[in-house]
């Protein structure tokens, strides 16, 4: 039986799919943004440049 | 136990509710809430959140109020000052709003909890401070499952934000009708098509559509982790942050006191008679009606008031907003509203939210540069506005704008006049019905005058 307090009206019912999607494709997003900024990081000088905040554009 | 009487739009939630009792609030835990209550109080998340100002503060009771099956605690909430709803709220304030939900989920998520919820009706303003108010939103965090809330928070936030920002209408507005939040299936007939190149409205928005015009899988679903949930609530923080509405900054009534022929002379001659009325008053939580850009609201702040600024210009209240960030007072609370239609009571039974006059428990009730724009802009009779104005607080400041007055005479241009008792001995007349008139000031070289009144 499911957990009675998830029985109340699921605030978001149908979006854990979607949700699975987006966390792989933000993910991937993250993955390579990590990796181009230490393909950066190795030929660029030290101390000129740290990497930003692990967060995605909005575009 | 007398007089006890539940909120009535406490009622989704089986784990607890809010009720009054002999006119104080207190919320009931159910036994089922328990496990989540304790870690939620034992973790430290209480402690920090408050502390911080993002959780109203409450006290356990000893004894039970309430003698139910299910009842387990009793806890007595911190009062907010004054309730408003998202539909009265402007741009920043909703961001803002949001802004603090994901920030709670992050906190929470680092005590081993979540919301399970994401309402926008979670969160209230204490002056421009948005504070949560839903103790019972926080659960344990499986890390195996999504965020059980996600669609909640794009409908309550993310996709007025989105329409206001793209499309530049005032869709927060809108959530008077949607009180669930905006559909996505709307959103996303709504926004135009350069959006669609944007990755925040592709994922959150249009993915959403698709997703959910397949059919349902019955498998399950892959398990979820802390990495992914924490990589979304990053994604929809870094779009809040990103998004402006998309209206321009100035409206009609931003400069409402500049470039027009009510220039200085006429504000500081105001301003000189609200000083001394102001400086009179006891210290009283006040309504400013027609805020404006909030210049008079901020002089009663300066006087140690409580404001409540309403006014139905959103860009208006929207830069009010941002300047009590960065003001010496900031004890003002600033709303969209339409005072020709105010919020009416919304939800099941009428009761799930309250209307706007009914949450307005103010002491005086500023009216300055409003009663043409009522009468003339609107057809509202002057005996009608009375009726109504003395429904608000004891104390009223009232400017009266008359026929002769630049403002007026522009109001009148090529419209036939209709407003035979619109004078200044009409006015009195009508509002000597409701209130007693104690004093009446002229505003140097206008025609305008100022009266403070008491209510019968």
């Amino acid at each position: 039986m499911a957990h009675p307090i998830l029985l109340y009206v699921d605030p978001g019912s149908g979006s854990y799919l979607v949700q699975v999607i987006i966390a792989a494709i933000l993910g991937a997003l993250f993955y390579f943004k990590n990796l181009w900024w230490q393909i950066k990081a190795f030929f660029t000088r030290p101390k000129k440049e740290e990497p930003p905040k692990n967060e995605p554009h909005n575009d | 136990m007398t007089n006890v009487h539940r909120h009535p739009a406490s009622f989704r939630d089986p784990s607890g509710f809010l009720f009054r009792s002999n006119g104080l609030l207190y919320r009931q835990v159910n036994k089922v809430y328990q496990p989540h209550y304790e870690q939620l109080m034992q973790s430290g998340l209480y402690q920090q959140l408050v502390s911080a100002g993002q959780l109203v503060p409450h006290q356990e009771l000893e004894q039970n109020l309430l003698n139910g099956p299910e009842a387990w605690k009793t806890l007595q909430p911190d009062i907010l000052p004054f309730i408003s709803y998202p539909y009265e709220w402007s741009f920043d304030m909703l961001r803002e709003a949001g802004l603090l939900t994901l920030s709670l989920m992050r906190k929470a998520m680092e005590h081993g909890m979540l919301l399970k919820d994401a309402s926008a009706f979670n969160v209230q303003f204490r002056n421009h401070v948005p504070v949560f108010i839903d103790t019972l939103s926080f659960e344990k965090y499986e890390e195996t499952k999504p965020w059980v809330a996600y669609r909640q928070f794009c409908e309550h936030f993310l996709y007025p934000l989105y329409l206001e920002h793209y499309c530049g209408v005032e869709a927060i507005a809108w959530l008077r009708q949607y009180i669930n939040g905006i559909p996505g299936d709307l959103t996303a007939k709504l926004l135009p098509y350069r959006s669609r190149w944007n990755l925040g409205v592709r994922l959150h928005v249009l993915l959403q559509q698709s997703v959910k015009a397949r059919k349902e899988s019955t498998a399950a679903p892959a398990p979820f982790s802390r990495q992914k949930l924490t990589h979304l609530l990053q994604h929809l923080e870094s779009i809040l942050k990103s998004l402006k509405p998309g209206y321009p900054p100035v409206s009609t009534w931003s400069n409402y006191y500049e470039g027009t022929i009510l220039g200085k002379d006429y504000l500081s001659a105001k301003e000189k008679i609200m000083e001394g009325l102001l400086s009179r008053l006891h210290q009283s939580v006040v309504l400013d009606l027609g805020a404006n850009d909030g210049f008079f609201s901020q002089l009663a702040a300066q006087h140690r008031h409580q404001v409540v600024a309403a006014d139905f210009d959103a860009q208006c209240i929207n830069a009010l907003f941002l300047n009590q960030k960065k003001s010496k007072y900031p004890s003002i609370l600033p709303l969209v509203m339409d005072l020709s239609n105010p919020s009416p009571a919304l939800g099941f039974a009428h009761e799930e939210r309250e209307d706007w006059l009914s949450r307005c428990r103010v002491d005086c009730v500023m009216a300055l540069a409003l009663i043409h724009h009522l009468v003339i802009g609107k057809n509202i009779g002057l005996e009608q506005i009375a009726a109504w104005l003395s429904r608000f607080a004891p104390q009223l400041i009232i400017e009266f704008v008359p026929k002769t007055d630049e403002k007026v005479k522009g109001m009148l241009a090529g419209r036939e006049d209709v407003f035979s008792n619109y004078h200044t001995a009409g006015f009195e007349e009508c509002f000597s019905v409701y209130f007693t008139m104690e004093e009446k000031y002229p505003v140097e070289g206008t025609d305008r005058v100022i009266y403070c009144m008491k209510r019968k």
